[in-house]
């Protein structure tokens, strides 16, 4: 095989070849050093686990460095002080806030600050919702503050923020039968 | 969890024009929540859980969910509605394994 000029002034055909080698042998082996196992490296894409990260990296990640003002006159959060059981922890979320207008709500969040993946559910509404008002349940890993954030359309960020006592975590998996 | 999918839609008895009702959904599912072994490190597997929640109003989405592994088993999401029509209203879930379920109900004045 006659090899390209440039490389044959400097190293023979064997030379050349296991230089080649050592390079792809040194590039699988930093493939595995730079990409992170498959969950976190897609983690916070839909579909995907949250990240397993701390709530103020969850905030900075959702809502960058912006400040959140306080909503309690503005939104209403129902929970329970005392849950009993983690996995199945009711919320109610019902806020006076416009869903129409120029400035007008676009997303509710309930975030747990406690949770190893702190984000549990984003709502996102419309004019056509008429109102800002959502009930689920959720999963609470341990006793935790319960944070409700709203995103208005303008960027402004209002929080509420109650503190769930919880009985038996919500992230335990069931027995195995 | 052999009826994995199924959708429950709850209206209030009683719909007038142009107001804002409470809408009850319901969905059978797992939500599989990320399970470590028994040297704490993850499991890697394909999460089985639903991540999207769309609802639209005559062909209009009207509202979208974002889900995670955060809620739980067999969601339960109750949203608002302005009917200031009547029409169909659907409900569609997304999970992770590719697969959508929905249901349709009609909304009618009472």
């Amino acid at each position: 095989m006659r090899l390209p000029t440039i490389i044959r002034l400097k190293m023979s055909r064997r030379g050349f070849l296991r230089a080649l080698v050592t390079m792809i042998a040194g590039t699988a082996v930093l493939k595995d050093l730079l990409i992170p196992d498959k969950v976190t490296a897609q983690a916070g894409q839909l579909g995907m686990p949250q990240p397993d990260e701390l709530v103020d990296a969850t905030l900075k990640r959702l809502f960058g460095s912006r400040g959140f003002q306080r909503g309690d006159d503005k939104i209403k959060v129902e929970l329970p002080q005392i849950a009993e059981d983690g996995g199945s922890v009711a919320i109610g979320i019902d806020s006076s806030l416009p869903v129409s207008g120029a400035v007008a709500l676009s997303s509710l969040y309930i975030i747990s600050d406690k949770n190893r993946r702190p984000m549990l559910a984003k709502f996102s509404f419309t004019p056509e919702c008429g109102r800002a008002s959502v009930a689920t349940s959720v999963r609470l890993a341990t006793s935790t503050d319960v944070r409700v954030v709203a995103e208005m359309s303008d960027g402004t960020l209002y929080s509420v923020i109650r503190p769930v006592r919880v009985t038996i975590s919500g992230c335990d998996l069931p027995p195995q039968s | 969890m052999a009826e994995v999918g199924r959708v429950n839609i709850r209206l209030p008895s009683s719909i007038k024009q142009g107001e804002v009702i409470r809408v009850r959904t319901l969905v059978i599912h797992p939500m599989e929540i990320v399970q470590r072994d028994k040297a704490n490190k993850i499991v890697l597997k394909n999460y089985h859980f639903i991540h999207t929640m769309t609802v639209a109003y005559n062909g209009k989405e009207v509202m979208r969910t974002e889900l995670t592994q955060g809620v739980s088993q067999n969601p339960s999401i109750t949203f608002p509605l302005k009917v200031d029509k009547p029409g169909k209203l659907t409900v569609s879930y997304a999970d992770t394994n590719g697969k959508m379920f929905e249901t349709t109900i009609d909304v009618k004045f009472t």
